[in-house]
């Protein structure tokens, strides 16, 4: 039986099969085929690898039934609610180098709970409180790590 | 024999009796809660004992792993959720036994003889490690690389599409590229960037590829709900000790076998122990599937028993045999320890500190495997709401914590989605890590074969057939290579 393929996988596979293509013309340009011991030849071996996979897997997908349409691959693949999480992970690692660690984890771990966990206000902001005091002591205090400070607040980490 | 002393070096100091002890207890609690797997927990873990002593270091990651391997039999028992892929097969009768109101009892049945294969896990190792390792001593440069290949070929066929275990072995070779060369610094994929001449640390992708990707996954299927089982008796009756201690034997030295060989590790063991009890076990009390005893000891012996056996290739060769020996041989390099043969000719007493830490952390496990069990049902019900966000902060701390550079967050961050996509679709993330710490050894290994062969491409093909321990790898090799093709025979083209 033939197998459905999930929205947006042979996009994916596209995706992989010119990135091995670019990867391949990268490893070329280290030392070309100056000789079989120079610094280009494995790089090459991998990306030459990576083509002839994924070649194989665009063939094989290729083949399958359609699975899904562009409302289904948001639904499937990339769901409101991941969009949403990544966004907040993006926001969170482009406010760290601006707040510093502590600040834009607590804003993260905060607006992320309450938004995934639907318990009001009040207690992502416990929670939060919690795993940040936990996270401070063992990481900050007990391993002795250095944690990355903001250029607005640096007094805060 | 005064390097054999460093065996009980855990047992003695009470602070690393301590770090066993919670590594252990950490692992199980890891292991059990679904969504959060122990490969991911070791990633995580390895990038804040990055400037610890190695015998601590060792102690945390051995009681990790042991407890993490059995902590997913506890969520598979109780919320038919296996917390780790070793504990699939636990939950097939399991479940059933909790359901049956003997939730307890297969929860004590199953720490027994988890501890049990763990002890004959580790004999193996104590006794296999040093032949193994005094062969492999012998190996040359052609050899190692026939060992990458053939690593991270098992464990890029073990997801049943070999193109996509090929490309995930391939891609991860290439990220371990990535900087200048060791042998002539040369620049390799760096695009002129300082950033990227100091290469990727691999700790960076593990974190990616199995926090991040894990996290993401998880986010999709946030709402599943988990139903609660009652917990009475925990402690087994020596009746049924007695009974299953042949059946828990036998899956033990499966185990063993299946762990050591490398690209295969607890839960492949556990389904083939469980398989096999399934044939040999003639009259069951209780059908196959619907709470059979024999069900629940047979995987659980087997999948810890895989533990000590999968320490032995990466201990002797410097081939980790799966996902987390993948991440514990990271660790050991980070250590400055060199997993293979010179490993127990350098630095013996590591050896038998590693063999004493695993056992001590096994008796960890059951005391606290037979103990808490009401607490833990409580803790492992925790919201995935919350344990998703805090595993992203935590992953930004352990990237960041390796050398201080921010640009380790973005990579990880960029593995997490890529990893995401390709768990997604079906590609194993598993081989990637494996080509990443494998990659530069392999590289090294080719190019000093090829000039020992004076560059000369038929010499160098002429020397792996000519020897016999490279012979032998490369049969082994070309066979599974041969054994994903149409050819095979009982393989057809899929259509």
């Amino acid at each position: 039986m033939t197998r459905t393929r999930r929205a947006g996988e042979l996009w994916f596979a596209l995706a992989l099969l010119a990135f091995a293509l670019v990867a391949l013309w990268q490893a070329y340009g280290i030392a070309g085929f100056a000789s079989l011991s120079s610094p280009g030849i494995f790089p090459m071996l991998a990306a030459a690898t990576m083509v002839g996979a994924s070649l194989a897997v665009v063939r094989a997908t290729a083949r399958q039934a359609p699975g899904g349409t562009g409302r289904s691959f948001l639904a499937e693949v990339l769901p409101a609610r991941l969009i949403m999480f990544l966004a907040f992970i993006a926001a969170f690692l482009a406010a760290m180098p601006w707040l510093g660690f502590m600040p834009a984890a607590a804003l993260f771990l905060y607006v992320a709970i309450a938004a995934l966990w639907r318990r009001g206000l009040v207690k992502p902001a416990l929670v939060t409180a919690l795993a940040l005091a936990c996270i401070y002591v063992t990481f900050r205090l007990a391993f002795q790590i250095v944690l990355p400070r903001g250029v607005l607040i640096p007094a805060l980490l | 024999m005064a390097d054999m002393a460093n065996f009980f070096l855990a047992w003695l100091d009470p602070w690393l009796l301590l770090l066993t002890a919670a590594g252990t207890f950490a692992g199980i609690y890891i292991g059990a809660i679904p969504g959060l797997s122990v490969t991911m927990a070791a990633s995580i873990l390895i990038s804040f004992t990055f400037k610890w002593e190695v015998n601590e270091a060792l102690a945390l990651i051995a009681g990790v792993f042991v407890g993490g391997v059995y902590g997913g039999s506890r969520t598979a028992i109780l919320l038919n959720i296996p917390g780790a892929p070793s504990a699939i097969a636990t939950a097939l009768d399991g479940y059933p036994l909790a359901k049956k109101g003997l939730a307890g009892e297969a929860i004590g049945l199953t720490t027994l003889m988890s501890v049990l294969g763990g002890f004959i896990g580790i004999l193996a190792l104590a006794l296999l490690a040093p032949p193994i390792s005094a062969l492999a001593l012998s190996f040359q440069s052609r050899d190692y690389l026939l060992l990458g290949l053939i690593g991270i070929l098992l464990v890029g066929t073990l997801s049943g599409d070999f193109a996509k275990g090929a490309f995930a072995g391939a891609l991860g070779v290439l990220i371990g590229m990535v900087g200048l060369d060791p042998m002539t610094a040369e620049g390799r994929f760096t695009f002129g960037t300082i950033t990227l001449m100091g290469g990727i640390h691999y700790v960076v992708a593990m974190i990616g590829f199995f926090g991040v990707a894990e996290a993401l996954i998880q986010i999709r299927q946030i709402d599943t709900a988990a139903v609660r089982q009652t917990v009475s008796r925990v402690i087994p009756p020596w009746g049924d000790v007695k009974r299953y201690l042949g059946l828990a034997l036998r899956s033990s030295g499966i185990g063993t076998i299946i762990g050591a060989l490398p690209g295969t590790g607890g839960d492949i063991a556990a389904l083939l122990a469980y398989d096999q009890a399934r044939r040999s076990t003639k009259n069951p009390e209780v059908p196959f599937g619907e709470g059979a005893k024999e069900g629940l000891v047979a995987p659980e012996a087997a999948n810890n028993a895989a533990v000590g056996g999968a320490f032995i290739p990466m201990l002797t060769l410097g081939i980790p045999g799966d996902a987390v020996t993948a991440v514990i041989i990271g660790a050991l390099f980070i250590h400055g320890l060199k997993p293979g043969p010179l490993l127990l000719t350098d630095t013996p007493h590591l050896f038998w500190f590693l063999v004493g830490a695993l056992t001590l952390a096994n008796i960890f496990l059951l005391i606290f495997g037979l103990t808490g069990i009401r607490v833990f049902t409580k803790i492992v019900e925790c919201p995935k709401a919350i344990l998703m966000p805090l595993i992203i902060v935590l992953s930004v701390v352990g990237a960041y914590a390796i050398q201080n550079n921010p640009a380790d967050i973005y990579w990880m961050l960029a593995f997490g989605v890529l990893g995401y996509f390709m768990k997604l679709y079906g590609y194993p993330v598993a081989p990637v890590i494996l080509g990443v710490i494998l990659g530069p050894m392999m590289d090294e290994n080719y190019r000093r074969a090829m000039i020992g062969a004076r560059g000369d491409p038929l010499v160098f093909l002429a020397d792996f057939a000519t020897h016999p321990i490279s012979l032998v790898l490369t049969v082994g090799f070309l066979l599974m290579l041969a054994s994903q093709t149409p050819l095979w025979p009982g393989r057809r083209r899929p259509r």
